[in-house]
C-alpha cells in the first residue's frame, strides 16, 4: 500500500526509509500556515496535499522528497 | 607594521567561594558565610505587580529535601563594569568584558507554580546518590516560589519567574562587594583571526551553540539573546566572554537545560581550557532550532558558511537544545560544515525511550560521525525518600517518599549543552 | 546474601558432552548428574563459588532440526534441577550448538527467571540472533584455551546471578546487546566532545559514542490504481484526538493509537478536538485541526473526483518519544486494518 509521508523533519524521514516524502509547511502546523488568510492557508494545504497525491501516483525506488513549490 | 586598535574581550570572573548560607538581618558575604535578608529580597522580588506571593527557602547539601516544580537555575553574577543580565533584567548592552562578581558554591532555583503540567518539571534533591548526578545538589540554593498574580498569563508569569530570579542572583553576588575575591579566573580572547605567530599551527575550532527550538515559539517576553526571543534569528556570531556573562539565557521550554549551564558554559569553558595549546578559539555562532525546512536548510548552511569562511575554522563542536526535531537543525549545520572541510563532533541526547541503541539517533547524514551524548533522559530512576518537599507544597504527597522518574526529572543531570557527566553507554 | 554456593546448571552438545561425535547429533535432551565433558571447566572456574549439579545435553542436529520443542524440553530439565544460574557452552564456532545455547538461555530467562549466560565466536551465527537477549562472552574460535574462557563465562555469570549489572561490553567482554544504559563518566560530555574533535582533525581514531541508525530500506509498492478510483486514507501521528481523548492516547511515549471517523463531515471542527502531543506547541493545530488532518481539502478532492474516495477512518497517534517497536507495532495494525478495509494508498501527515 503506497504511502506518502508530509513532514518537516525530512531527513529522518528519509533515514527510517519513507519512500514517498512531502515537504510539509512546519512542525507546529505541518499543513497549514496562521499567518496567511484563511483562503490562503487553505490553498496551501491543497498544495501541499496534492503534491502528496503527486507522490502516491510517482513510482520511486528510493526514499524520495517531493518539495512544495 | 600598521598598529590595529581592536580591543580584545576580557571577562574577569571573581570568584568568592561560599561554604554556608543563613538568613541574617543584611544581605553579605563573611568571610565564606553568606548572610541574605530573606525580608528585604522578598520585598524586592514581590515589587513585580505580575506576581502575587513571593516565598523564599534556603536548602543546603546534606539535607534530605527535595525541590520540587524546578524551572530554572540561576549562577550568583553581578557586573561591576556593565549591565546584568542585558536585555532582560539590565538595559541592551554588550556584555563578556570586565569584571564580574561570581559567587561559587551557591545557585537560585525559580520554580514554576503555575503550570497543572507537572511532568515537564523537574525536582532537585539535596542528598543521597541522586544528588551527586546533579550540580545543584551540592550547591547552597536559594529556592523561589512565586505565585502569579490574578489575571497574570502564563507567559507574564514565567518572565516574571525568571526576572525575580535574576534579580536574586544579582542580589547574593553584589553581597562579595569590594572584597578580594578568592580566585580571578580571566577570559581573554583577541579579534578571531589574530593568531600570534606561535600559534599560527593549532587547529581553529568554533562552537555552533544553539539557543532555542522553534518545537515551541517564544513569547514576547521570552528574551533569550540580550533580551531577544530569537523569533527570526539567522545564526550569528558572538564573542564566548557574552555568553559566560549573561547575554544568552534559556528559554520557557526548561527541558534538560539551565541558565546555570550556560552562565558556566561547559564547551566554552572545554575550549578556553586547551586554547593557545592544542587548539585556537576561533568563537561561537548561536543559532536556532527551526520549524519548518527553508528556516532549516538556510539556518543550517548561514551557520556553516560563518564557521567556515567567517571564523575560518578547521573544527566545531555542536549542541543542541529543546527535544526531539533539534537534532536534526544540528546535525544539518555539522553536516554543511563537513561539506566545506570543517571536522565536526555533535552532543546528542540518546533518543531511544526502551533503552534500544537502535533508536538512540534521530538523523544521519554524511561526515557526522563524532558523537558525544549526554545520555537518555527517559531511562527510569528512583528518587529515594526524603524529610521535606520545598517549592511544591502541592506535590509533597507524590514527592515526598520514594518516586519513580527518569533522569529528565532531575534538573542538572542531563545538561545538552554538556555539562552532564551522566552518559548513554550501548551495552 | 546467603553463603549458600550457587547451583549452577551447564548445557552441552552431544560433542562437548562426550556422548559421541556427528553420529550421534540426533540425540535428544537429556540430562547427567554433576559436571560431564566440558562443564568440568565451569565446575573448576566456579571452584568454591557454586556447584555444577547438572550437565543437560542435547544432540546438535536434534536441536537445530526441531528447536522449539528441544528448547521446551532442556527448559524442563533446567526447571527440574532448579538452578540459581544456567551456563551454556561456550559453543566456539559451531553454529547449531550457538543457537541452541543462544535459544536456551534466551527461554530459561524469559520463562524461568533465571539468569543465563553463554560464550561463542563472534561469527558463530547465534552472536547476531540473541546477543540482543542475552549476555553472550565472546570466545576463540577453537576450544583450545577452554579454561580461561570458562573462567570468563562464570565471571560473567556470577555477576548476572548476584542480580548485578555487568560492566561495558568491552571490559566483561561480551558482545554489545544494543541496549543503552546511563552511566557517570569521569569527564562532562563537552570535554569528551572537545577531546573526540581533537582527535578527529589530527586524523586520529576516535571512538564515537551513539552507533549510526541501521535502517532496512523498505520496498515503494506502486499505486495499482489511478487516483481517480483508489480509497486514501488519512494518518497522523501529530496527536489528533477526540476532545475527552477517549482512547487514552498517551502525550509521549505513545503505546496507544485512535480510529476516528470522518463519515459525513467536510470538516473537523476544533471544538470537538483535542491534542494531548507533548513534543511541539499544539496551539496551532487545536485551533484548526486541518492544519494537522487536512480533511477539509481531501473531501474536496473526493467530490471533485480528484480521488476516488477519502477513507472514513482517520487514525492518529502522538510520535514524540515513541519506541521503534511501539511505531513498528501500531504501523503494522494500522496497515493491517486500512488493508482489510481496501484502502489503496495512505497520507501520512507528520509534525
Amino acid at each position: 500500500m503506497p504511502t506518502v509521508q508530509v513532514s518537516t523533519m525530512t531527513p529522518v524521514a528519509v533515514m527510517v526509509g519513507a519512500n514517498r516524502i512531502v515537504q510539509a509547511a512546519g512542525i507546529i502546523h505541518p499543513l497549514g500556515n496562521a499567518d496567511l488568510a484563511p483562503e490562503d492557508e487553505k490553498a496551501l494545504r491543497r498544495r501541499i496535499v496534492e503534491q502528496a497525491l503527486h507522490a502516491l501516483r510517482t513510482e520511486v525506488t528510493r526514499p524520495t522528497v517531493f518539495t512544495t513549490g | 607594521m600598521p598598529r590595529y586598535t581592536t580591543a580584545a574581550m576580557r571577562l574577569e570572573l571573581r570568584w568568592s567561594d561560599v561554604e554556608e548560607v543563613a538568613a541574617a538581618a543584611a544581605t553579605w558575604l563573611v568571610g565564606a558565610r553568606l548572610e541574605v535578608d530573606l525580608d528585604a529580597l522578598r520585598a524586592l522580588l514581590a515589587a513585580d505587580a505580575r506576581l502575587g506571593a513571593v516565598r523564599l527557602d534556603l536548602v543546603h547539601p546534606g539535607e534530605r529535601v527535595r525541590i520540587g516544580r524546578v524551572f530554572d537555575v540561576i549562577a550568583p553574577r553581578a557586573r561591576l563594569d556593565g549591565e546584568d543580565f542585558p536585555g532582560v533584567l539590565g538595559a541592551v548592552a554588550r556584555a563578556g568584558d570586565g569584571r564580574t562578581l561570581a559567587l561559587a558554591g551557591v545557585a537560585v532555583v525559580a520554580t514554576d507554580q503555575q503550570t497543572d503540567n507537572v511532568g515537564t518539571l523537574a525536582v532537585i534533591d539535596m542528598a543521597g546518590p541522586t544528588a551527586a548526578l546533579s550540580a545543584f545538589g551540592s550547591t547552597h540554593n536559594l529556592v523561589i516560589s512565586a505565585w502569579p498574580a490574578p489575571g497574570a498569563g502564563r507567559s507574564d508569569y514565567l518572565a516574571a519567574v525568571r526576572l525575580a530570579a535574576l534579580k536574586a542572583a544579582v542580589h547574593l553576588a553584589r553581597a562579595a562587594g569590594e572584597r578580594e575575591p578568592d580566585r580571578v579566573e580571566v577570559f581573554a580572547l583577541p579579534p578571531s583571526p589574530r593568531v600570534p605567530a606561535e600559534c599560527a599551527h593549532l587547529p581553529r575550532v568554533a562552537y555552533v551553540f544553539q539557543i532555542h527550538s522553534h518545537q515551541r515559539p517564544t513569547g514576547l517576553d521570552e528574551g533569550i539573546l540580550y533580551g531577544d526571543p530569537v523569533r527570526r534569528m539567522l545564526p550569528t556570531i558572538v564573542h564566548p566572554n557574552e555568553v559566560l556573562d549573561g547575554a544568552v539565557l534559556r528559554g520557557f521550554m526548561g527541558r534538560s537545560v539551565t541558565t546555570w549551564a550556560i552562565q558556566n558554559h561547559p564547551v566554552i569553558r572545554a575550549l578556553y581550557a586547551r586554547h593557545g595549546r592544542a587548539l585556537w578559539f576561533a568563537g561561537v555562532v548561536v543559532t536556532v532550532a527551526q520549524a519548518t525546512e527553508p528556516e532549516r536548510v538556510r539556518s543550517a548552511f548561514l551557520a556553516a558558511g560563518l564557521v567556515a569562511h567567517a571564523l575560518g575554522a578547521d573544527g566545531a563542536v555542536l549542541t543542541k537544545i529543546g527535544g526531539g526535531a533539534p537534532h536534526v537543525d544540528m546535525a544539518q549545520a555539522a553536516a554543511q560544515c563537513e561539506a566545506l572541510g570543517v571536522k565536526t563532533t555533535v552532543v546528542v541526547e540518546d533518543m531511544s525511550t526502551d533503552g534500544s541503541a537502535e533508536g538512540m539517533l534521530l538523523f544521519d547524514l554524511p561526515g557526522v560521525d563524532a558523537m558525544v551524548n549526554v545520555g537518555s533522559s527517559q531511562e527510569p530512576l528512583t528518587l529515594p525518600p526524603m524529610d521535606r518537599v520545598v517549592g511544591a507544597d502541592d506535590l509533597v504527597p507524590r514527592l515526598q517518599g520514594q518516586t519513580r522518574a527518569t533522569y529528565g526529572t532531575l534538573c542538572g543531570a542531563i545538561e545538552q549543552v554538556g555539562a552532564t557527566r551522566v552518559m548513554a553507554e550501548v551495552r | 546474601m546467603d553463603a549458600r554456593p550457587l547451583r549452577v546448571v551447564c548445557y552441552v552438545n552431544q560433542y562437548f558432552g562426550t556422548l559421541g561425535g556427528e553420529d550421534r547429533a540426533g540425540l535428544g535432551p537429556q540430562a547427567m548428574e554433576g559436571a560431564v565433558g566440558s562443564a568440568r571447566a565451569v565446575q573448576q572456574a566456579l571452584g568454591e563459588a557454586g556447584t555444577v549439579v547438572a550437565t543437560l545435553a542435547c544432540g546438535d542436529n536434534y536441536a537445530a532440526e526441531q528447536p522449539e520443542r528441544a528448547v521446551a524440553e532442556l527448559v524442563r530439565l533446567v526447571a527440574a534441577a532448579g538452578p540459581d544460574l544456567v551456563i551454556a557452552g561456550p559453543a566456539f564456532l559451531a553454529g547449531r550448538y550457538g543457537v541452541a545455547c543462544g535459544a536456551l538461555c534466551a527461554a530459561v530467562q524469559a520463562e524461568l527467571k533465571i539468569p543465563a549466560v553463554t560464550g561463542m565466536h563472534a561469527e558463530n551465527p547465534g552472536v547476531e540472533l540473541y546477543r540482543r537477549q542475552v549476555h553472550i562472552v565472546s570466545t576463540g574460535g577453537e576450544a583450545a584455551r577452554m579454561g580461561d574462557e570458562a573462567r570468563r563465562l562464570v565471571a560473567l555469570g556470577l555477576t548476572l546471578a548476584r542480580g548485578e549489572t555487568p560492566g561495558a561490553p568491552a571490559v566483561e567482554g561480551y558482545f554489545p546487546r544494543g541496549v543503552t544504559r546511563n552511566v557517570v563518566t569521569a569527564a562532562s560530555a563537552a570535554e569528551r566532545a572537545t577531546a573526540m574533535l581533537l582527535d578527529k582533525l589530527a586524523g586520529r581514531p576516535f571512538a564515537s559514542e551513539v552507533p549510526r541508525p541501521a535502517f532496512p530500506a523498505v520496498p515503494a509498492p506502486r499505486l495499482v490504481k489511478t487516483l481517480e478510483g483508489a480509497t486514501i486514507a488519512l494518518v497522523t501521528d501529530g496527536g489528533l484526538v477526540p476532545r475527552g481523548n477517549p482512547d487514552g492516547v498517551e502525550p509521549l511515549n505513545a503505546t496507544r493509537y485512535g480510529a476516528y471517523s470522518i463519515e459525513g463531515k467536510t470538516g473537523l471542527d476544533a471544538a470537538q478536538y483535542d491534542n494531548p502531543h507533548r513534543g511541539y506547541d499544539t496551539s496551532w493545530v487545536k485551533q484548526d485541526p486541518h492544519r494537522l488532518v487536512p480533511v477539509d481539502v481531501a473531501r474536496e478532492l473526493e467530490q471533485q473526483g480528484a480521488i476516488g474516495k477519502l477513507h472514513e477512518t482517520v487514525y492518529s497517534t502522538v510520535g514524540v518519544a515513541t519506541t521503534l517497536a511501539h511505531s513498528a507495532r501500531m504501523g503494522r495494525e494500522i496497515a493491517d486494518k486500512l488493508r482489510e478495509a481496501g484502502v489503496d494508498a495512505v497520507i501520512l501527515t507528520s509534525t
